[in-house]
């Protein structure tokens, strides 16, 4: 076959010392910038480039894009140990993987998140030399209807997210609604609930939401419990998933890999959209769906899946059409620009060798993350080996200069402090968090995609009836109603096959 | 023993905080200080760092042509130049913080038309700063705008899209990246000048998403600038308006609006501009240093390469042209906000 021909010739090129070295180098600064709150792969790769550009290209957007999804790899690592996401991605892991790490189970839950990441990001590499054209064409079908309905379905797993209280989650979600109104109004072009603040006409900063809503009311929780100074660990009683853990996340895997995928061909469908996606499929459709929240290998294993599954499968847009998917994608694009690459159909008939070249290093990259990974597990655990009180001091560093480091303004640390008692007062009064993160995140693009459709239509309603907007608009109902409609189960058939 | 922890942890965190807060104010706010009244005769000091403040966020394409320029400036002037991003609210963050920065030749910034322009227009974005508040040192880009089509399109040329725009007012649609764009501006201006009435359709994630939907047949016409077409590398689509006087190096088939018969010249320009109120002399050298740069061979090749015209005024030059811009969005900008609503 052909196309084996040339992603043999890709491998030849990739397997050099230079660009495997480069490859390494790349997934060290991902998975740093992934840790760091703040820092995200956007301002790492964008001030990197420059010092790219004396590269030969293979080896500049081979290490560019080892960055890329290197640090979807590190953006866990913090969400897990300290309760505070290092990627916008990662938000959503905090909710189980912190949970396991008090449990003693910290090195199992990186451990996962690395082989459900390797997983994903192999299958939609694979996913691109196979069928990446066809894939392509496939992923600007979806127009503004289409997206909008995909919103209704995903908000409508807010009803999935309710734990306990359908009511206080219903609260949770309308505060993230609320917060997502902040900013200029898209229709009008006016601002709107920014008191006359410059720094809010961009809206409130999702990532200072997420460090302050999570991290930062980690830290006040501690501190104003019963708490003693030591460690947290208790016993570490595994460092690695067993197999037991394997065959119970690997359903998890599977759907994480399928989402993921799927979302990287729909340009605007960003890796934060991806994981909280996964993990509102996980509380709908898995096994152990009632152990949600408390500490469930699935709330790791797909949600980490599906943002590694969306990292390489984003470049499929962006290989086949010249279409950047998200923000980082297109500093990745601007990247291959100033090598003289126009990336595009025309990449792989003029610099054949070069694309293919980068392709194979994908799988490369994705191996070399992994194998980077899974031994630090044991490096990265002992974080938590330092009396209590000491960590939390240090992490509250990071959090305050993550948070500058987003915009290079001050604004956003007093963002994060805010939300940081928002979270706090939540969790004294039991609101669960994720139904406000879910709809900070998709109620903008909702809002957005309902405009554009209506331009489009110029008012007329109708332009929902086209048949996947219908379908997603209908599912997405279905789920959000099915709960009212539900007869009461006997009480018996409520227990867990295995608790 | 616990509200003495709570204590701790909670002021060393507002310290943190403060201690950031401290660090960060010292550099946006220099204040409006009078201009110097010595002569900086010895600008630029050894040893000192000229800022060149981006209002955008890393990546973008005002960010990527200031970190091509900043290598060349440095070594044009003989002191550290360095790259500092204020993103935000279309560049107004940035904007403002170079308008109250110090006016001693140590920060400079990189702007964008029409935001610059458009921004302290529109009373209800609260802007702190006019033109008059930035002193124009080069232009460096100007990027028309075009207009283009599917490649299977029945329009094959300008004359046959705008005669059928003009025989049914609003049914053809076209992208922009939002309210007071560059496109919108552009597309206000073809309908003043052809009376042909298109429905807009904004897009305000940007460029991007424009063409994706534009690419998946849910729009009927892209509008962008001549950049976002080299970028795309897509050869499903045809070109067939530039907004420019002369036709793009880049898209050497595409004909001008002029050329059609259409008095249309819109674009985005960029360009780098000090705070109003630097020293005369100190003003020239940066004038003369950035001209020298904008215009060096291999800066000018980097920037093709994005896909960005080089296209360089000078400090005189570009002020006037910064004029006649204003004076264009003013006379638009009504019926803008009004076709909004």
């Amino acid at each position: 076959m052909d196309v084996l021909n040339e992603l043999l010739g890709g491998f030849a090129n990739a397997l050099t010392l230079q660009n495997l070295l480069f490859a390494f180098i790349g997934c060290v600064i991902g998975t740093l910038v992934g840790v760091l709150p703040g820092v995200g792969p956007v301002a790492g790769t964008a001030i990197l480039i420059p010092l790219t550009l004396s590269m030969d290209p293979t080896s500049a957007i081979i290490m560019l894009g080892a960055i890329f999804y290197g640090s979807q790899y590190g953006g866990t690592i913090t969400s897990v140990l300290l309760n505070t996401p290092g990627e916008a991605s990662s938000a959503v892991t905090v909710i189980d993987g912190y949970q396991m790490t008090k449990k003693g189970r910290a090195g199992v839950a990186l451990g996962i998140a690395a082989i459900g990441s390797f997983v994903g990001g192999t299958v939609a590499t694979a996913g691109l030399v196979v069928a990446a054209k066809p894939l392509g064409s496939l992923g600007l079908k979806v127009g503004p209807p289409e997206f909008f309905g995909l919103m209704v379905l995903g908000i409508s797993l807010l009803v999935a997210l309710a734990g306990k209280s359908m009511v206080k989650a219903l609260l949770s979600g309308v505060i993230g609604l609320l917060i997502a109104l902040v900013g200029i109004d898209p229709t009008v072009g006016a601002p709107r609930f920014t008191f006359g603040s410059a720094n809010l006409l961009d809206g409130v900063s999702f990532v200072a939401v997420i460090v302050g809503i999570f991290g930062l009311s980690e830290i006040l929780v501690s501190a104003t419990a019963q708490g003693s100074t030591k460690s947290l660990t208790g016993g570490l009683r595994a460092m690695l998933p067993n197999r037991q853990d394997l065959r119970r996340a690997a359903p998890a895997i599977g759907r994480g890999t399928v989402i993921g995928f799927s979302t990287g061909l729909v340009p605007g469908l960003t890796g934060t959209v991806t994981s909280l996606l996964s993990y509102g499929a996980e509380s709908k459709f898995s096994r152990f769906r009632k152990q949600l929240g408390t500490g469930a290998i699935e709330g790791v294993a797909g949600p980490e899946t599906a943002n590694n599954a969306h990292a390489n499968s984003a470049l499929i847009p962006l290989f086949t059409l010249g279409i950047p998917a998200s923000p980082t994608i297109a500093v990745l694009m601007g990247a291959f620009l100033q090598q003289g690459l126009t990336p595009g159909p025309s990449l792989f008939t003029q610099h054949s060798e070069i694309a293919w070249a980068i392709i194979a290093s994908l799988f490369i990259g994705n191996l070399i993350c992994l194998i980077l990974n899974v031994p630090l597990i044991g490096v990265w655990t002992s974080i938590l080996k330092i009396p209590h009180g000491i960590l939390l001091a240090v992490i509250m560093i990071f959090l305050v200069v993550g948070s500058y480091t987003i915009n290079y303004n001050v604004f956003d640390v007093f963002v994060m402090i805010l939300f940081g008692i928002v979270g706090l007062v939540f969790r004294r009064l039991d609101i669960p968090l994720a139904p406000l993160v879910l709809t900070l995140v998709l109620g903008p693009l909702m809002e957005r995609s309902l405009r554009e459709s209506l331009e489009i239509s110029q008012g007329d309603f109708s332009i929902f009836t086209r048949p996947f907007a219908l379908t997603f608009i209908i599912i997405g109902a279905f789920v959000l109603l099915t709960p009212l409609l539900k007869i009461r189960k006997p009480a018996a058939l409520n227990v867990d096959p295995e608790a | 023993m616990k509200s003495t922890k709570i204590a701790a942890l909670l002021s060393a965190g507002l310290l943190l905080a403060g201690l950031t807060a401290c660090s960060s104010s010292t550099d946006a706010s220099g204040g409006t200080s009078a201009p110097a009244a010595k002569a900086e005769s010895n600008w630029p000091q050894k040893g000192k760092t000229v800022d060149l403040i981006v209002a955008y966020a890393p990546g973008g394409s005002v960010d990527t042509a200031a970190r091509v320029v900043a290598p060349a400036l440095e070594k044009e002037l003989g002191v550290n130049v360095q790259v500092t991003n204020k993103p935000g609210a279309g560049g107004q963050i940035g904007y403002t913080a170079l308008a109250n920065s110090k006016p001693d030749g140590y920060t400079i910034g990189a702007v964008s038309a029409p935001s610059v322009v458009v921004t302290p227009l529109d009373p209800s974005r609260g802007a702190t700063f006019t033109r008059e508040s930035f002193l124009p040192l080069a232009r460096q880009v100007f990027d028309p705008q075009v207009i283009a089509v599917k490649s299977d399109s029945k329009f094959k040329d300008l004359k046959s899209l705008i005669d059928y725009a003009k025989a049914h007012p609003g049914e053809l649609s076209a992208t922009t990246t939002g309210i007071q764009t560059g496109e919108h501006f552009a597309m206000t201006a073809v309908e003043d000048v052809t009376g042909a009435k298109f429905n807009l359709v904004a897009f305000s994630e940007g460029a991007a998403s424009a063409m994706a939907a534009f690419l998946g047949g849910h729009v009927d016409i892209y509008v962008g600038n001549v950049s976002d077409i080299v970028d795309s590398g897509s050869d499903n689509l045809r070109v067939i308006g530039v907004m420019g006087e002369e036709r793009s190096p880049s898209l050497p088939d595409a004909h001008t609006f002029k050329e059609e018969g259409y008095d249309v010249d819109e674009g985005t320009a960029r360009g780098y501009v000090a705070p109003a109120g630097v020293p005369d002399d100190v003003a020239k050298k940066l004038e003369d240093a950035m001209g020298k740069v904008i215009q060096d061979p291999a800066v000018v090749d980097q920037l093709a390469k994005l896909g960005l015209p080089t296209a360089y005024l000078d400090s005189a030059d570009y002020a006037e042209y910064w004029t006649q811009q204003e004076t264009r969005y003013k006379k638009y900008l009504p019926q803008m906000m009004a076709d909004a609503k």
